[in-house]
């Protein structure tokens, strides 16, 4: 009972992380059609600037989110305003071209500046546990997932509650028709865009104290997150946040019971099978050009 | 320049398909063809004995093992600039043609066959990881080129029949545990862990070597408590090492390439469980970033197998490691990078021995004997497999040392794994 009490819960708080890194995936492509394959990348560039300062100055990796958060924005709109928006229009084909065009130069970057090695960032709680009733739970996956929640809540609200997000929605669910109704899309695409990439920089806060990196790291992160989004639903945050929850109770249930060996193919598994009878994924929402295609 | 015109007009359309024109086109571009085709081995002919020996190179520079292959690079290179800085290869400068095969199987088959064929390279040396040498070898075989290689040590790289293929390490993945066994053998009775956990990484390098140590050890009376198997993707170990909490081994044996090495070691710190003894296989190699990466503290008294050492008192390499530190800031090299210079230094053993790079002559001379590098002594067997055996390291004091074989330990004797702190 321990052991399954113990799976779930380390399962849960490895998904809200998970659910956190793909947030700002399935935004982007939601908005304005764009799988961001350098999502990963960015994530990965964040993770090292956090290691970099927090080894130069201490201050707590996962703390440096705050600053780290509004650079994350600002360099997502440069990048819209500057190389994004010249491909506004075409085909998620083109987008998965330009940005995998950026992947490697981030990684190109990284592997002359920062060097081409493992780091990790160990604040003095990496390898610490709170106890609870003989369940253990790290605590820097603690902080981690509670960033993710907070980070995700916000954004929730952000979505749901001002105009804003309002304008991200409705451009979301149909451009046109927003357009019609006054929401200037180049603005919102470029907002959504930023907000998108802002999620990065939380999100590589905590990578850099979870898990060891280097610049090629960024292939193994995009690889899973898109498998998390396609199960969600390409373009849906429930959908993100069900999906990254169960990757991460597939990992930890299958390692517990069957072998950590089988927690990949258990994954994809999962997903051949809600693609067979919901091709849209969990939450997706079908398009006409979906049904007639 | 040909093409170039022929494109130009049969983009304006100025051009009918007459028979003739037909006929003329084919024939200019066969000419084309032809020219492009004799070039490289026309200049070759033509060229005296200052002409330098092109060692042709595939490396993963990008993707999944930038890092070693990076590393890798760095080695050849140290080599290439020492050796003509002596006075060159048989009386010829050597020059490197290195190219990125991406950690790509396919790519690194068409770079090395790029390589043979098209570049007409002297030499070659090998790639990093058995997963890219396991192709790259078949086509230097079937080339009829010598191939030795850095990494590789997969059981399966030798059962092929190839007698162009050597592997320039100590010994293969399965004999890779063999020293550790005899210390542990060499432990009086009750000092010998009587249980053992034994994870391993779905890895061509990692799993072997576990298994094998497995047997080993049973075989010393020393029972197995728990087994797993996890996939190279594998982040998070919290589950694993609860699993081995609950079953208290005296020792952890683990298939470590990296990151599951850390990420173990972490997990296991966070439920607060620390074996008597603690192996992994290359983890702890990894220096600095190891240290770094599970608190310089806790690494007291890991065990690992190695190829080489910084500090061994083997010929040429104070040298080495010198060059390396004046280049790259003073760091110290990676096991990669003296891995790759002793392949280098294996071929040109082979090279100056038979005074010419004639490939036969060169593996039938490395079957039959005995070459000194930076790693020590290496000889192998009919199938390229090398006959010694690794170095037994182990973290003392923060700094990663080695303990057996005697001729080559840096320290007196192995010290006890201290608790987490």
């Amino acid at each position: 009972m321990t052991q399954l009490v113990q799976a779930l819960v380390l399962g849960l708080l490895i998904g809200g992380v998970y659910a956190l890194m793909a947030s700002g995936l399935t935004l982007i492509f939601g908005v304005m059609n764009i799988i961001n394959v350098a999502h990963g990348a960015l994530l990965i560039l964040v993770a090292f600037i956090t290691w970099k300062i927090w080894s130069l100055s201490g201050i707590d990796p996962i703390l440096l989110s705050v600053v780290m958060t509004p650079l994350m924005f600002g360099f997502g709109w440069l990048l819209y305003k500057g190389v994004l928006s010249r491909i506004s229009g075409s085909s998620p084909g083109m987008s998965v071209l330009l940005t995998f065009g950026i992947a490697i130069t981030i990684e190109g970057v990284l592997n002359v500046t920062a060097g081409n090695r493992f780091r990790s960032a160990t604040p003095s709680y990496f390898s610490q546990s709170f106890r609870v009733l003989g369940i253990s739970l790290p605590k820097a996956q603690v902080f981690g997932c509670l960033a993710a929640v907070l980070v995700l809540g916000l954004l929730f609200v952000v979505l749901s509650k001002t105009w804003t997000g309002r304008a991200i929605r409705a451009t979301a669910q149909n451009a046109s028709g927003a357009a019609l109704v006054g929401i200037q899309s180049a603005g919102v695409a470029a907002l959504a865009f930023a907000i998108g990439t802002a999620t990065t920089g939380v999100g590589g806060s905590i990578l850099s104290v979870l898990y060891p990196f280097f610049p090629a790291s960024h292939y193994d992160w995009i690889s899973r997150l898109l498998g998390i989004i396609v199960l969600g639903g390409m373009g849906s945050l429930a959908g993100a946040l069900v999906g990254a929850l169960i990757l991460g109770l597939a990992e930890t249930l299958t390692a517990t019971y069957v072998s950590l060996q089988w927690s990949t193919l258990i994954f994809y598994a999962v997903i051949m099978l809600v693609l067979l009878f919901r091709p849209q994924g969990l939450f997706g929402s079908r398009l006409r050009q979906d049904v007639m295609a | 320049m040909v093409k170039h015109h022929i494109r130009t007009n049969l983009a304006r359309g100025g051009w009918s398909a007459t028979p003739v024109r037909v006929l003329a086109t084919s024939a200019a571009l066969l000419l084309a063809v032809s020219a492009c085709g004799t070039a490289p081995s026309e200049k070759k002919a033509a060229a005296g004995s200052d002409e330098p020996i092109v060692v042709g190179i595939s490396l993963p520079l990008t993707g999944d093992f930038s890092q070693p292959g990076g590393e890798a690079q760095k080695g050849y290179e140290i080599w290439k600039d020492q050796v003509n800085a002596n006075g060159g290869l048989l009386g010829r400068p050597v020059e490197l043609k290195i190219t990125d095969d991406a950690s790509n199987q396919d790519t690194v088959v068409t770079d090395y066959t790029k390589l043979i064929t098209q570049d007409k390279v002297d030499l070659l040396l090998g790639t990093f990881s058995t997963l890219l040498n396991f192709p790259a070898s078949a086509v230097a075989e079937k080339n009829g080129m010598l191939y030795v290689e850095p990494a590789g040590g997969a059981p399966k790289m030798f059962d092929r029949g190839f007698t162009k293929l050597f592997f320039a390490q100590q010994a293969t993945a399965s004999h890779q545990p063999d020293v550790f066994v005899k210390y542990i053998e060499s432990l009086p009775e009750n000092e010998r862990p009587k249980t053992a956990a034994y994870p391993t990484q779905d890895d061509p390098f990692t799993t072997p070597v576990i298994e094998s140590m497995q047997k080993q050890l049973e075989a010393l009376g020393v029972k197995t408590v728990y087994t797993t198997t996890y996939p190279a993707d594998a982040t998070n170990f919290q589950t694993i090492a609860s699993a081995i909490a609950d079953k208290k081994p005296d020792l952890i044996a683990q298939g470590a390439v990296f990151e599951d090495g850390v990420g173990l070691i972490r997990s296991l710190q966070q439920l607060n469980y620390s074996p008597k003894m603690l192996f992994q296989t290359s983890a702890p190699s990894n220096a600095s970033q190891y240290s770094e990466g599970i608190g310089v503290k806790n690494t007291e008294g890991v065990f690992y197998t190695v190829s080489w050492n910084e500090k061994a008192t083997t010929p040429g390499n104070e040298e080495f490691v010198a060059e390396y530190a004046k280049r790259y800031d003073g760091g110290i090299p990676a096991e990669d990078a003296a891995d790759a210079y002793a392949a280098a230094q294996v071929v040109q053993a082979a090279a100056e021995a038979v005074k010419s790079l004639d490939q036969d002559k060169m593996a039938e001379w490395l079957h039959a004997n005995e070459v000194e590098t930076i790693l020590g002594p290496l000889a192998w067997d009919e199938t390229g497999a090398p006959t010694s055996d690794f170095l037994l390291g182990q973290w003392q004091n923060g700094t990663p040392e080695i303990v057996a074989p005697e001729a080559a330990a840096t320290v007196d004797s192995a010290v006890a794994k201290t608790p987490w702190e």
